[in-house]
């Protein structure tokens, strides 16, 4: 049986290969992911343990009680050398610039993590070396001096900045990144720095952490059980005083340092590679079903000459087996591939990290890659094997159709999906109204997490019911184009079973992708729409300084000038605070009350502020007020109120603002009636929405603190860059880390093509002898490849759509009015490349079928 | 080879209408090369007259099959000429061919080689459709009911008999109004009921509808519905038989048979 099964194998292989594609892919993105976790690990690894240098033993204490006698360790026998691992930090600065900085005392060569790359290691109380990036950023080179600022405590408890100019001497490199989480470290005289840390400390304090050099020669153990006395602890990392080699500290220390956050990764990660090990597992589950009904005729006629059922099935999983079996041991060696040239890469992008030269082979990435990749192969095969035992002896003499999947068993799948459907759907609204109405994100995310896992397994599996019904409109809609598009979608049409799982792969692909575009683009929104209503404007500059009647100086006009020609600064406008009397209203000493108000022109503020709601209903002869100001004051909408200032009184029409709680507005033509010559005391900016916010507040910052005036610079401008980028990225990795799902899709789309092509070898050939051009061949492979592609992106994208919405409501309903918005670009991104794949999926299939030449039409089979 | 005939054929054979629908001038076509090379037909030079219903005869192997798909333009022919009324097919583009097999050209398989996808109605006027033409109501009425396909046309292939099938497959050959119908073995998968049917219908088409067909065909008493009999042999005409009658199409197939036994003999393993 084994020799026939290879046989039909060899026979078959073009058509396994396909599928073996899609097994590939799914099990190096195991691979790769299981390498990348252990790159992770390692690096953390890594620049720990390179803090220790070259140290054998690393002694350690508690804060309580830490060793203080450093130098008492180096005179243990077989120890060579010992350093404290202590730093401390100070602010450098030369010139305007300024950096604060991680500092750590010189050592032993085989305890100094840093090397002088340029001049020495400092020696003298006034020397100091410098990491490179850090003199770069201060701009100086050796032999120049520093300022190095230092706090230390006062007499009166207080904290008193010490300055003192050390000078350069050398400039380090940090060659095992020891420090690069810290930027580098820079490094003064060892004595130096245990003054320092002395005074700053109020004494003399001990270190937590000794690196020790062993002697070359000495017994380690035996020098590590001589510390471990002579600090009176043991070799027991949980006791008080303990003594341990050097790498198993770093691992101690690597281990807390992530916090299991390296498993976190890899669990995320690997999520991502069981979605496409799914989609990979229809297109396998798709190719063996294709498989069997072209091999219906040869199973039967096994059958015929005395295979059992039994060895059938057994024919058609050994298949699988071996087939899961080589493509994934091909999976793991690209995998492996993959992992080495993204590491070299990265490597020659000069990382502030160094990461490793290359990968570490472990037995977990080569065995569960290889496992899991057979055993979805297997897995899927599973029943087009149990419909190959179907296939009856007697189909050997008579061409029968294609066997397939029993009845009834479909009858309980169609209720049982859509059931499931039904529920998950059902907990998905429930979630986007608990989140919504109810208030309640954190009950509403898990509903909506299981009700669209729940509704999403009923939509797959229910996909074989009505994905066809749907292909059949959309091949209804194209097929009025002629007699191509009708051929090709009746094609289509002729294995439900096939579109469907075809479609249904892409399906999950696209959903997602779908789903976390809108998802981040209602998170998006929803954000900005929260900052926006929190803070209406991009940037705001205000004058923080107070003239002797305690009212706020006026912004320069100079200023105003230079702020707005920044570049990217789209627009501004001047606003105006004043103090205005109200006669009518009385505080309970009976004086009248006064009101702020900050006048505006609300033509010009509305193009500056991001929500311009923020000043609905201010007009010239209206007095703004906020809506909790309206209601202490208890005024509503179209009240009359009398103000006064130092040059007039005038009479106002109120509005209440409905989002503002405390600001009120006036209009600033009419600020003349009441006061004159008020002064501009603050100006909202609006960048352009190209601009690099960050960057532009840094000019802004700077273009205030150059003209002397004293101003403050605020806006969400910053952080909603921040935001946005944050989303981006995370969106980025997730829609990276789907691609692979979509990509295994498209592999299917191509496999299922072309598998049918095969089989309708005689049919494109009799088509050719009726008068079907080359071109009309290619454009009906074109159209089937389009529809079957089309029908699961577009699906998948509305899909998505529902899940992102939903999940946005559940999750972001608590922000207030969430909104739904459609990433319209993503949308149309995923659309084309789905099209396009499904475009150039039929190109092969199209050029078989032409080599089917009209004569095999007349040639019986 | 001796090239002795049972009935002498002419090269100025004229057919009462007096135009030929389709000529073949030193037809030859060689498959394979060097030592397995084959000379399927070796310098053919025949004639079909229009309005006529032929039936290509001889041995497996003899080259009948492959005569027609040169006639038709299925296939390219490896020296000599083949002409579709005025037009020599032989050196036609496989654009210039594909327009030529859609509007003048008809099939007939003998696997019926209908689209499972499609109704009958549909399968009939699928030809029509890829050439983008409307098809004539009264033509195809007239198809259908000569036919006797009336009943069937909403019906699937698979819901058709293998003699209702191979109507549907005629219709189909004839819904363009083709200037000949080709038809390789067209009742070689139906019982002899059906298959009288089947010829019977071709041989109205022809008597009633005014078509030429040209049909190959195993059958003596099928090739007796025909108004002449081409015979073929070892890749050359061997003979023909003008109003043929089974037993004078037996007689004339033993002949051949007794003439060249073993080279048909080969020919026929060959083809198996
Ligand atoms: N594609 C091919 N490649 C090689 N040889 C071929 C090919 N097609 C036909 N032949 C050979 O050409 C010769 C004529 O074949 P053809 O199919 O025309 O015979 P036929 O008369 O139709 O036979 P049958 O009655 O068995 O259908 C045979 O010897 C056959 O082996
Ligand atoms: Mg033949």
């Amino acid at each position: 049986m084994l020799r026939i099964t290879l046989a039909q194998m060899r026979r078959s292989s073009g058509r396994l290969a396909a599928a073996g594609i899609a097994i590939v892919i799914g099990t190096a993105f195991v691979a790769a992911t299981l390498l990348a976790g252990d790159v992770v690990t390692r690096t953390t690894y890594d620049s720990i343990a390179a803090r220790y240098a070259d140290a054998d033993l690393v002694v350690g204490a508690t804060i309580e009680d830490p060793v203080t006698d450093v130098a008492a360790l180096g005179e243990v026998d077989g120890v060579d050398s010992v350093a404290p691992m202590s730093a401390s930090y100070a602010e450098l600065s030369a010139g305007a610039r300024s950096v604060f900085q991680t500092i750590i005392p010189t050592a032993d060569d085989r305890l100094m993590p840093m090397v002088a790359t340029v001049g020495s290691m400092p020696t003298q109380d006034d020397e100091i070396a410098l990491p490179q990036d850090v003199a770069e950023r201060l701009g100086v080179e050796t032999g120049e001096r520093i300022n190095l600022n230092r706090s230390v405590p006062a007499e009166d408890g207080s904290w008193e900045q010490v300055t003192v100019r050390p000078v350069v001497v050398g400039i380090l490199d940090d060659p095992y990144g020891a420090y690069s989480q810290t930027g580098g470290a820079a490094v003064v005289d060892a004595d130096t720095f245990a003054t320092w840390r002395a005074e700053e400390n109020g004494g003399e304090v001990g270190a937590e952490e000794v690196a020790v050099a062993v002697s070359p020669g000495a017994d380690v153990a035996a020098v590590q059980a001589a510390l471990a006395t002579a600090v009176g602890g043991t070799t027991d990392p949980e006791d008080a005083r303990w003594v341990v080699p050097t790498d198993e500290r770093a691992a101690t220390v690597a281990a807390s340092l992530t916090g299991g956050q390296d498993l976190v990764f890899l669990i995320f990660v690997l999520t991502f590679a069981a979605i496409a090990l799914v989609v990979a597992g229809l297109v396998i589950a798709n190719t063996f079903q294709v498989l069997v009904a072209q091999r219906a005729r040869t199973l039967a006629l096994l059958r015929c000459v005395g295979a059992n059922k039994a060895q059938v099935g057994r024919g058609v999983l050994t298949e699988a087996a071996i087939l899961g079996a080589v493509a994934s041991v091909a999976g793991v060696l690209l995998g492996t591939a993959l992992g080495q040239g993204a590491l070299w890469v990265a490597g020659a992008m000069d990382l502030p990290v160094p990461l490793p030269d290359s990968i570490t082979l472990t037995w977990q990435v080569v065995v569960i890659p290889v496992l899991v990749g057979t055993l979805v192969t297997v897995g899927a095969a599973l029943v087009p094997a149990r419909v190959a035992t179907r296939v009856a002896p007697l189909a050997a003499l008579r061409p029968a159709d294609a066997p397939s999947a029993s009845r009834r068993a479909g009858r309980v799948r169609l209720v049982l999906s859509m059931l499931t459907a039904v529920l998950g759907f059902a907990l998905l609204g429930l979630g986007a109204a608990l989140g919504t109405v109810a208030q309640e994100p954190t009950f509403g995310v898990l509903a909506g997490i299981a009700g669209g896992a729940l509704s999403f397994v009923g939509v797959a599996v229910g996909a074989v019911f009505w994905l066809p019904k749907v292909a059949a409109l959309a091949g209804r809609l194209v097929g009025a184009s002629g007699p191509t598009a009708r051929l090709a979608s009746a094609n289509t049409l002729r294995n439900p079973r096939r579109t469907a799982t075809t479609s249904t792969a892409l399906l999950i692909g696209v959903t997602l992708v779908a789903m976390m575009s809108t998802g981040a683009a209602s998170a998006r929104t929803s954000l900005t729409s929260a900052l926006d209503e929190q803070f209406p404007v991009d940037v705001e500059v205000s004058s923080s300084t107070y003239d002797e009647e305690g009212a706020r100086t006026a912004l320069s006009d100079g200023l105003r000038a230079d702020v707005s020609s920044v570049a990217d600064v789209a627009a501004i406008t001047d606003l105006t605070d004043v103090s205005l009397g109200v006669p009518d209203i009385v505080d309970p000493d009976g004086e009248p009350v006064s009101v702020d108000f900050t006048a505006l022109d609300p033509g010009a503020a509305r193009e500056v502020l991001n929500a311009p709601d923020h000043i609905d209903g201010l007009a010239p002869g209206t007095a703004l007020l906020g809506y909790t100001n309206a209601e202490s004051l208890e005024l509503a909408d179209g009240d009359r109120l009398t103000l006064t200032g130092a040059d007039g009184t005038a009479t106002f029409s109120v509005a209440v603002n409905e989002v503002e709680p405390y600001v009120n507005y006036l209009a600033a033509d009419d600020l003349p009636q009441v006061q004159a010559g008020t002064v501009v005391t603050d100006m909202y900016v609006a960048l352009a929405d190209s601009a690099d916010a960050a960057g532009t507040v840094a000019t802004i910052q700077d273009v205030v603190s150059d003209s002397g005036e004293s101003a403050q610079v605020t806006g969400i401008a910053v952080q909603r860059a921040m935001y946005d980028e944050v989303i981006d990225t995370v969106l980025a990795i997730v829609l990276g880390l789907l691609a692979v799902a979509v990509v295994i899709a498209l592999i299917g789309v191509a496999n299922t093509l072309s598998l049918s092509v095969i089989e309708r070898r005689k049919e494109s050939a009799t088509l050719r002898a009726i008068g079907l051009s080359k071109s009309q061949l290619r454009g009906m492979l074109a159209i089937e490849g389009l529809l079957i592609a089309g029908v699961g992106a577009v699906l998948g994208i509305v899909l998505g759509l529902v899940y992102g919405w939903g999940g946005s409501a559940a999750a972001l309903g608590i922000m207030g009015d969430v909104t739904l918005t459609v990433p319209w670009l993503d949308v149309t991104l995923v659309l084309v490349v789905a099209l396009a794949a499904g475009l150039v999926a039929s190109v092969a299939p199209a050029r078989t079928a032409l080599k089917a030449s009209p004569v095999e039409a007349l040639a019986a089979d | 080879m001796d090239t002795t005939v049972f009935v002498p054929v002419t090269d100025t054979d004229t057919p009462d209408t007096g135009r030929l629908a389709v000529r073949a001038r030193g037809l030859t076509k060689t498959y394979g090369s060097g030592e397995a090379q084959v000379r399927a037909l070796d310098g053919v030079d025949v004639d079909f007259a229009e309005g006529r219903f032929t039936a290509i005869m001889g041995p497996s192997g003899s080259g009948k099959s492959t005569l027609m798909h040169l006639l038709a333009g299925l296939d390219s022919a490896t020296a000599g000429q083949a002409f579709l009324g005025s037009t020599e097919i032989t050196g036609l583009g496989d654009k210039a061919l594909t327009r030529l097999r859609r509007d003048r050209v008809g099939f007939v398989f003998q696997q019926f080689n209908l689209l499972p996808m499609f109704t009958a109605r549909d399968n009939i006027t699928l030809p029509l459709e890829l050439a983008g033409a409307k098809a004539d109501r009264e033509w195809f009425d007239t198809l259908v009911r000569t036919l006797g396909l009336d009943q069937r046309l909403e019906h699937r292939p698979s819901e058709l008999s293998g003699g209702q099938q191979q109507r549907v497959a005629i219709a189909r050959a004839l819904i363009a109004q083709p200037e000949v119908v080709f038809a390789d073995e067209p009742t070689g998968n139906l019982d002899s009921r059906s298959g009288a049917e089947v010829l019977s219908f071709l041989r109205r088409s022809v008597r009633e509808l005014g078509r030429t067909i040209i049909m190959v065909t195993h059958d003596p008493a099928a090739a007796a519905y025909a108004d002449r009999v081409v015979l073929i042999a070892d890749g050359r005409i061997a003979g023909e038989i003008t109003d043929p009658t089974p037993e004078a199409v037996l007689a004339g197939l033993d002949a051949l048979r007794s003439l060249e036994g073993p080279v048909a003999d080969d020919a026929a393993q060959a083809g198996a």
